[in-house]
Formats: structure tokens, sequence, C-alpha cells
């Protein structure tokens, strides 16, 4: 077969460019990351450029800093989406975490009990999306956006739509929101730890390969002995304790419960997704270039607000970079397959 | 053959769809290192035969004892503990992952690195090279995404994985179908290495000029009936179409035909 394609460049096509292209093939276009990476320094010089005080210290920490929590959260939803599904609840599932843990503190309990509790039903949250997609066969998108709306609703009529503020004892906000150094927070280090984490089990343990395996074809794997229930099982409770953890994070910051709080932010988290080049089908996708695709909109949202550009501009941009970077993917993978 | 030398015997096995009898009283046995063609036209019966001897589904009625002993599974998984495996005609290649991860997928190799349990690719990659070189094939890189790859060589992919976890029977759904003639002709050869390891082999095509080319026997099916058993030299190939064709046996070939229905 390599024979074939060689065949195929070298009628008239034996140019520079080409072996160009040829050689980018098996170097860097192999990582699913490559787009995300270039929309990352194109984003990054054209603030750089245009923006006074970007490359700033006080700018780092506020893109750090906003970047954390759907950072976080997007972890969950990138591996949901690798093993072929989606998770639209975990925007509501992050509101309900945070008026959860709240009204648990504000009772006088121990705000470290509270998180356990919490990051306890957000992962059963997670397992009864998967249980319901798994054992009723329905779409993933279906459950998740009914599980959206559900909670919404319990998290309305839980606060009758009044702000509570924390009053709880200070530990969780300790641990979580204080920084280290002037600039980043421990919830950033846990950040990157997870990171880490996830992206080492994604690529090197078995439960990765079972991942990817499910989200490319899960008939096939399923044929070879893999458990794809079992798999899609786990990712569902992670992208549930995810995007918990991630709403204790925007408690310990601003000690306030808002029932409008992550609306829309599970949308995000999926556009961070497939900017860092996680296909929408599952079976490939990357950690480290959904966090790249979550830096890109930190930078924007600081971005802007620095060039003095009303911050509605902000979705729109993100928008942009979402298709731009989604038709720079798909050619890759058009390469990729001539090759 | 004496009756030591048989790997695997179904008796009287039926299934039923419904209303539909899909496999009715089908009897037969398989030896050790014996290739079996299962011919018949489409619609005879011959896939829901061997999904219940890979465990995919379960006979309404009838045993089926693999290696003198009386199985019953549950699963696919089962079987293949016990050491049935099934190539299926899709050929279970995930495409958007490489050769190694295919050949090693569900079953991987693992290293242990301070008590966690990590992927061994090179370990992994050594094996892998090592069981499709058996085969004749050359691996240049077992990270070559196998979407790259010929019809033959995935075919061998998965023969190849099937030996390497120590399968003794082996189930092949149309291996050739699809495929080039020179990459046939490749195939044909894996399956009679197969057969030189000692590990049986049950061989489904519509092409019997293939099926012919390896198998040592035959047997054929009609409307989820055995419609009849051959050995390979007492029968010509021409014959095997025109009973298959016809639905019946000729009366000449009748005093060839193993069994009596």
């Amino acid at each position: 077969m390599v024979k074939l394609n060689k065949d195929f460049y070298s009628i008239g096509k034996e140019t520079k460019l080409f072996r160009l292209i040829e050689k980018l093939n098996s170097t860097v276009f192999k990582y699913s990351e490559f787009g995300v990476l270039v929309a990352f320094i194109v984003v990054f010089l054209f603030f750089l450029l245009f923006a006074n005080r970007f490359a700033t210290l006080a700018n780092f920490r506020t893109v750090l800093m906003v970047t954390t929590e759907l950072g976080i959260m997007t972890i969950g939803v990138t591996f949901l989406m690798v093993a072929g599904e989606f998770d639209l609840s975990v925007g509501s599932v992050f509101g309900f975490s945070i008026l959860i843990c709240t009204i648990l503190a504000n009772t006088g309990l121990n705000s470290i009990l509270a998180f356990i509790i919490t990051i306890i039903i957000t992962s059963s949250i997670g397992f009864i999306n998967g249980l319901i997609t798994l054992k009723a066969s329905i779409p993933s998108f279906i459950v998740t956006l009914g599980m959206q709306m559900f909670i919404r609703g319990i998290m309305l009529s839980v606060s009758s739509g009044f702000i509570i503020s924390y009053t709880g004892d200070n530990l969780i906000p300790m641990i979580l929101g204080r920084e280290i150094i002037s600039f980043i927070s421990h919830s950033t280090l846990i950040l990157f730890a997870l990171l880490m984490l996830f992206s080492i089990i994604l690529n090197k343990t078995r439960l990765g390969i079972w991942i990817l395996a499910t989200g490319a074809d899960k008939e096939s794997a399923r044929q070879v002995g893999v458990n794809i229930y079992k798999t899609k099982m786990i990712c569902f409770i992670i992208a549930g304790i995810m995007a918990g953890f991630a709403g204790m994070v925007n408690l310990s910051r601003f000690k306030i419960a808002d029932v409008l709080m992550g609306q829309g932010m599970e949308l995000e988290a999926i556009a961070a997704t497939v900017i860092g080049g996680t296909l929408l089908t599952g079976g490939r996708g990357s950690i480290i270039g959904a966090f790249l695709g979550v830096l890109i909109t930190g930078m924007i949202r600081s971005g802007l607000i620095l060039l003095g550009a009303p911050t509605f501009w902000y979705r729109s941009f993100i928008g942009l970079i979402l298709v731009i970077v989604a038709i720079i993917n798909s050619y890759m993978m058009k390469i990729k397959r001539k090759r | 053959m004496s009756k030591g030398n048989i790997i695997l015997e179904a008796k009287n096995i039926c299934k039923f769809f419904g209303k539909v009898i899909a496999v009715n009283n089908v009897s037969f046995n398989l030896h050790y290192g014996e290739i079996l063609g299962l011919l018949g036209d489409n619609g005879a019966g011959k896939s829901t035969l061997v999904k219940m001897i890979v465990g995919l589904f379960n006979p309404d009625s009838g045993n089926i004892y693999f290696k003198g002993k009386k199985v019953k599974f549950t699963s696919p998984a089962e079987a293949r503990k016990e050491g049935i495996e099934i190539v299926y005609q899709n050929l279970s290649l995930i495409d958007l992952m490489n050769i190694r991860q295919n050949f090693f997928l569900g079953k991987e190799i693992d290293r242990n690195i301070l008590g966690f349990n990590f992927l061994d690719n090179k370990k992994m990659d050594e094996e892998c090279k090592k069981s499709m070189e058996w085969l004749g094939i050359k691996v240049r890189s077992s990270d070559e995404d196998v979407s790259l790859l010929s019809g033959g060589e995935r075919q061998s992919i998965c023969i190849g994985r099937s030996m390497y976890f120590g399968a003794n029977l082996i189930v092949l759904d149309e291996p050739t179908a699809a495929l080039s003639v020179k990459e046939s002709k490749k195939v044909l050869e894996f399956i009679r290495n197969v057969k030189k390891e000692g590990i049986s082999v049950v061989y489904i095509s519509h092409n019997i000029y293939h099926s012919y080319e390896v198998c040592d026997r035959f047997l054929l099916m009609n409307h989820g009936a055995k419609l009849g058993e051959f050995v390979r030299n007492d029968i010509t190939a021409d014959d095997l179409i025109s009973i298959i064709s016809k639905g019946e046996i000729n009366p000449d070939l009748e005093k060839y035909n193993l069994c009596h229905v």
C-alpha cells in the first residue's frame, strides 16, 4: 500500500511542497493537537500585538483563573466525547454542586464533608446519565439535555431564584482558592495535576485504549472483548465528578450560589474540546489539546477586555475560532487518510 | 478418524427466531487441525449456526461439546476463554487505531510501574511484528493506522490475533469477500498455515472455489437444515456449486454423502 501511495504522489506532483507535506505528515500532523496549537499561537500573537498589558503577570493570572474551572470541567467532557457520548448537563451540574455545597455548609456542616457529599451527588448524576443512556439506548445528547433542564428546575425551586451567600467554614475555600505564589492558586495546580493524570490515563493505560476504541467503533470493540458499558459508564461518572469539582473551585472563588451559574458552560466545554482536536464522533482526542482550547477561550475573554471591546464579542470570537479550527482539523484528517 | 480426535461436536442443534426455524436439527463434528467448509446459499443458516458455536446465541435445543466437554456459552468472551475465536466479515478492526492497538485490543499487555499498570507498547510491538511475520506479512511499524492497510493485510491481523491468543478453533466468516485475487490467495495461504499449527477452522464462504482450495470436508446447508456432508476428495467444486444452487443432491453423488438424513 505504501508503494501505491508513493506512485500517487509522484505523478507530476513531485514538488517541494508535496515533499514538505509528506514530511510534516509523519511528524507534526500525526498529533491531533496541531490545529489547536496553530489557533493558540495566532490568538496569542493577535492579542500580544493589539492589546496593551496582555503579556503581564496580572493578565496571566486572570487567564488562569477563568480557565481553571472550565478546564477541569472540560477534562470530563473530553473523556466522554472520546468515548463517543455527550454530556450537556455538566453546566447545570456545575451550578447544582455550588448550590448543594453552599446549603450544606451553611447549616454548619464541615465544609470538607459538604464537599465530599457534593462530589458523591454529582458523580451519581453522571452515573444516572450513563445508566439511562446505556440501558434505554437513547442518545446521550437527549438524556443529558433532559438532565440539564431537570437539574436547573430543581435549583430554581430550591433557591426560589435568590442568590445564597456562602456562610460556612473556610476550609474548602482555603484549600482550593488560596494562592501559593502570587498568581497560581491551589486549584490551578490541581488542574495541571488532573490534566497530566488524565492525559496519561487516555494515552498510556488500558482504560484509555478502551475509551478510544469504544468511541471509534463500539461494535468492533465489543466483538474483541472490550466492555463498552463499563468504559462508557466510567466516562459519564468522570464527567459528573469533574463538573462538580469545577463548581467547588468556583464556590471557593466567589462564595455565592446563584441559580444561573454554569448556564451555557457545557457548550463552552464542548467547543474547547472540539477546538482541541477531539472528534465529535469520538475515537480520537486529546486532553492537552482540549486544555489549549480552554486557554484560547480564556485569552479571548481577557484579551477583549484589555482591548476595550464590548465583552459580548467574546461569544462571536469563540464561535469563529471553533469553526476555523474544526476546518483545520478535518483537513488534517483528510491528509492523514491519503498518506 | 477416531473419536478422540474430535475438537467440536454439535448434536441436533435447533434455533428458532419466532416462527422461523433458522437452524433445524443440525449435527456435525470437527477434528483437530481440520478445515471444515460451511457452504450454503444466503439464509441457509450458516451464520446462525456458527454464532451458536462462538457464544453469541444459545441453541434452543441440542448440545455442543468442545474438547469432549459439554459447553453452554453465554457470551463470546466465554467462548474465547475456551479457545474459540471468530473473525467477522467486517473484521472487528478499528480504523482510527494503529496495528498494535488493534492487535491487542481487549487483551493489552501491561507493565507495572510503581504499582500502576501502564501499557507495555514495546513488548506489544515486538509480539505483534513476530506474529505478523510468521503469517508472512512484513510490518514496517506497528504504529501504522490499519486504515492504510490492504484487505488481505487486515484479514491477516485478525487471523494472527486469534492465533496469538491461543485459539484452538477459528471461525472465519467470508474471509475472502471483497478481496482481490492476489489478496485472496494470500489469505488462503494463511489459512493453510493456521492448519499446520493444529488449529481447527470453520470456514464460511460463498466462493466455492476458494473454500475448495483449503477445506478438508464440506458441510452443506439449505433452509436451516443439513443438506449433506462430503469429504473433499469425493467431490468436485462444480458438483458443490450445483448442489447448492439446486438445493438437492444428485443421486449419483449420494453415495459419497457422509450423512444420511
